[in-house]
């Protein structure tokens, strides 16, 4: 989307956060950070924790950008966004490693690459460099939510599937689809959800001639 | 705007931006150290009491090894640096070293004046003391996995019997080689002596029922009420090879030949390194 079609006052919270949710879904909608997405989602957990690390990071920077985007040379706004996003990932990195050291043993690796996550930067760029505070800080959460949710329920699928278990709590006895567990799988599970929030989106008539946006973003 | 206070403005707005990083960061870690640290200690303290079975009495020395690359050339300049020290104590380690043929060197020539790269961390041991005697040791050990390292630590009794392996780090795929990280895996070693290991191998076969059956159960049961309901069974598998997992023949044989290696040398170490440990306490 460019810059004409943002409207000039900023949509109220719930349809920012819906935006996130549904209609520009980061991951099903988007098509963006799908390699991290891939990744992590092993299991249900790790999605949970890496998108509760991106939600944060997301709307941290949201607002950071917000406030200050009057002070951002226009010349150099990607290497200041940048080192934004770098410094709330190093400090969400340093605080999920001193409270929950458990579950940073398992995402460790993938909360550091969030600093470069297409989604955050495109935010900022597309949103928060030319919104206030308050609309920006919903936007924010709206995305981050968005793509909290989306790697929850990859990982619910990939771990069910791959794994017969659920937050690691065994429901199907062996590993049915050990395929849906590795990289390979992680693509086809992506594939099979955003063919289904498209049909659902179909279905629903919502949204007319959006249903092919996805391709439109790297 | 002329263009050279254009320059000085691009110039000041990212220094700013990289000032206020830096303090942000420098706050956050400050008010996170703490407890990073606390979090590291308290899970490795849990570690090594629940693969040694020790008592709440228990005193835990941690030896951080070091090799000291020596002048550039030199082989025989190359050195063993150790520094023991309480677990969780910040003081000063009391430090040792010994040459790679074992030769007692002075520290201060290890570290100090030859060194001319820094020392390369080899890793850590602990060693546990209970009523005045060991209780065992355990010793961290790496190995080169399916694509990336594997970390894991090697619990033994004062008579080098493997009292426990755990996996603490691994990036093998999730269902395949993942599975050398899981109890059923690692408690295939327990019990063999220094000298088992040292010719151990790895087989594709699958493993048999009944031993599986009491591998599984080792994870709720103490070890020795488990050594003494299996002793025929331990006898008869203490001979045998371990079982790889399935289709992860790679992993099994990398966590294998890993275990191996740190006992052999931790084993002829261990000589060394004892008289100097127990000189000053």
């Amino acid at each position: 989307m460019s810059a004409a079609l943002l409207p000039p006052t900023p949509p109220p919270a719930r349809r920012l956060i819906l935006n996130g949710l549904f209609a520009e879904n980061p991951v099903f909608r988007l098509a963006l950070s799908l390699c991290p997405a891939v990744a992590v989602t092993t299991t249900v957990l790790n999605g949970l924790i890496l998108g509760v690390a991106v939600l944060m990071v997301q709307v941290l920077s949201s607002v950071t950008v917000a406030l200050a985007r009057g002070l951002i040379h226009p010349r150099v706004r990607i290497p200041v966004y940048t080192i934004i996003i770098a410094v709330w990932v190093s400090a969400i990195d340093m605080t999920l490693a001193a409270f929950v050291p458990a579950l940073y043993a398992q995402v460790g690796l993938y909360v550091k690459l969030i600093v470069a996550f297409a989604i955050i930067i495109s935010r900022l760029e597309m949103f928060a460099s030319r919104y206030p505070l308050v609309p920006s800080f919903w936007d924010g959460f709206g995305m981050g939510l968005g793509f909290l949710a989306a790697l929850v329920v990859i990982g619910a699928l990939r771990e069910l599937l791959g794994n017969g278990s659920i937050f690691g709590v065994r429901l199907v006895a062996g590993k049915p689809l050990l395929f849906f567990a590795l990289p390979a799988g992680g693509f086809f599970s992506i594939a099979f959800l955003m063919a289904f929030f498209n049909w659902i989106e179909r279905r629903v008539g919502r949204g007319r001639g959006r249903a092919a946006a996805g391709g439109a973003h790297g | 705007m002329k263009p050279r206070d254009e320059v000085i403005r691009i110039t000041a707005s990212m220094t700013v931006a990289c000032a206020a990083g830096a303090a942000i960061l420098g706050a956050v870690y400050v008010a996170t150290d703490r407890y990073q640290r606390a979090a590291q200690l308290a899970d490795e303290r849990g570690a090594i009491v629940e693969l040694l079975g020790l008592g709440p009495g228990a005193e835990v020395t941690e030896v951080r090894q070091s090799l000291d690359p020596g002048v550039a050339g030199q082989p025989a300049t190359r050195a063993v640096i150790y520094e023991a020290r309480p677990l969780g104590d910040h003081g000063a380690p009391r430090r040792f070293a010994f040459s790679l043929d074992g030769v007692p060197v002075p520290v201060a020539g290890a570290a100090g004046a030859r060194a001319q790269r820094a020392p390369e961390p080899l890793g850590h041991l602990f060693v546990a003391r209970q009523g005045g005697r060991e209780a065992g040791f355990v010793v961290e050990g790496m190995a080169q996995g399916y694509k990336n390292p594997i970390r894991f630590l090697v619990a033994l009794t004062p008579a080098f019997e493997i009292a426990g392996v755990r996996v603490v780090e691994h990036q093998e795929d999730p269902g395949l080689g993942a599975e050398v990280a899981t109890r059923g895996f690692e408690d295939q070693f327990v019990g063999r002596t220094a000298d088992d290991v040292a010719r151990l191998d790895v087989t594709r076969d699958p493993m048999p029922e009944d031993w599986h059956a009491a591998l599984l159960q080792l994870e709720r049961t103490p070890p020795p009420a488990w050594r003494a309901a299996h002793a025929a069974l331990l006898e008869r598998e203490r001979g045998r090879p371990i079982y790889a997992v399935t289709g992860a023949t790679i992993s099994s044989r990398a966590l294998t030949g890993g275990v191996r290696a740190t006992i052999d040398h931790f084993r002829r170490r261990w000589a060394l390194i004892q008289p100097q440990l127990e000189g000053g306490s």
